[in-house]
């Protein structure tokens, strides 16, 4: 019998190590690797590499993969084998229909997440701007 | 155990195999390196703990997919020269199709009976799908 605990969720998973995503969205890797995708078919590295220049630096191959596979366990994502020429055979990600409705979703979220940020900043700015008056 | 993992023991140690072995292929294939320890296997699996990690590599081992030396196992050269060919059978299942889509491998291509089976086999997938493609 196996004793074995698997994180088959992404609810479970953030797919990046440490600390540097704490000001970002939780999960924001979810829509990234939606909208990567839907820019166009990508491997591993290179979904790896934009996602990092997309702010998640702490994103690390290991949770990439995991959330790749719990992505296509879910629908979202499929895959498939791609052998090369030049070297050997990389697994090539598209997105599905599924993973477009996926997207489309996550990025109403974030529009909603955006609003209600907005709302506070202008809060503030309008209580710093008031702050500043005073003093003068 | 993993809800994922079939429940019969042989075909979780296939599972598994293939869980392993589909790791460290990824590994080669996006240029992130040969060589996999135990720890590395289980952060990619997303398993905390699976009592067999050790049987299992040694399976693979024994069967001459993998090489090992000490703690570090690596794709054998035979694992390598025949991968290419391999990974398009091994893991048929991860080619299969999604939801909505078919490949073009599909039989639904071949017949307007295909098709319909196809599509009744898939709920929710698209009108014109049912009407056969091979007809269009």
């Amino acid at each position: 019998m196996h004793d074995t605990e698997r994180s088959d969720h992404m609810s479970t998973m953030s797919g990046v190590s440490g600390d540097s995503t704490g000001t970002l969205p939780r999960h924001y890797l979810k829509p990234c690797l939606l909208l990567l995708l839907a820019e166009g078919p990508s491997h591993g590295y290179e979904l790896l590499e934009h996602v990092r220049r997309m702010g998640i630096k702490g994103a690390e191959p290991g949770g990439l993969y995991r959330y790749l596979r719990a992505m296509e366990k879910e629908e979202m994502v499929s895959s498939w084998w791609e052998p090369s020429q030049a070297g050997p055979a990389r697994r090539t990600y598209v997105l599905t229909e599924h993973g477009r409705k996926g997207l489309n979703e996550s990025v109403q979220s974030l529009r909603d997440v955006r609003e209600i940020l907005v709302t506070l900043l202008d809060r503030y700015d309008t209580l710093s701007t008031r702050a500043g008056a005073s003093r003068s | 155990m993993t809800s994922s993992a079939p429940k019969s023991e042989q075909l979780r140690d296939l599972y598994w195999r293939s869980e392993i072995l589909q790791v460290v292929y990824w590994l080669h294939g996006e240029g992130l390196g040969d060589l996999v320890d135990m720890d590395l296997i289980r952060t990619y699996l997303g398993v905390d703990a699976l009592e067999n990690l050790s049987t299992y590599l040694n399976l693979l081992v024994a069967d001459g997919s993998l090489v090992g030396d000490g703690d570090w196992y690596a794709l054998s050269p035979r694992a390598l020269a025949d991968g290419e060919a391999q990974l398009a059978t091994a893991f048929t299942d991860f080619v299969r199709p999604v939801r909505n889509e078919c490949n073009d491998e599909c039989w639904c291509h071949t017949s307007a009976a295909e098709a319909d089976a196809c599509a009744r086999s898939r709920p929710g997938a698209r009108p014109d799908h049912a009407a056969g493609k091979a007809n269009a």
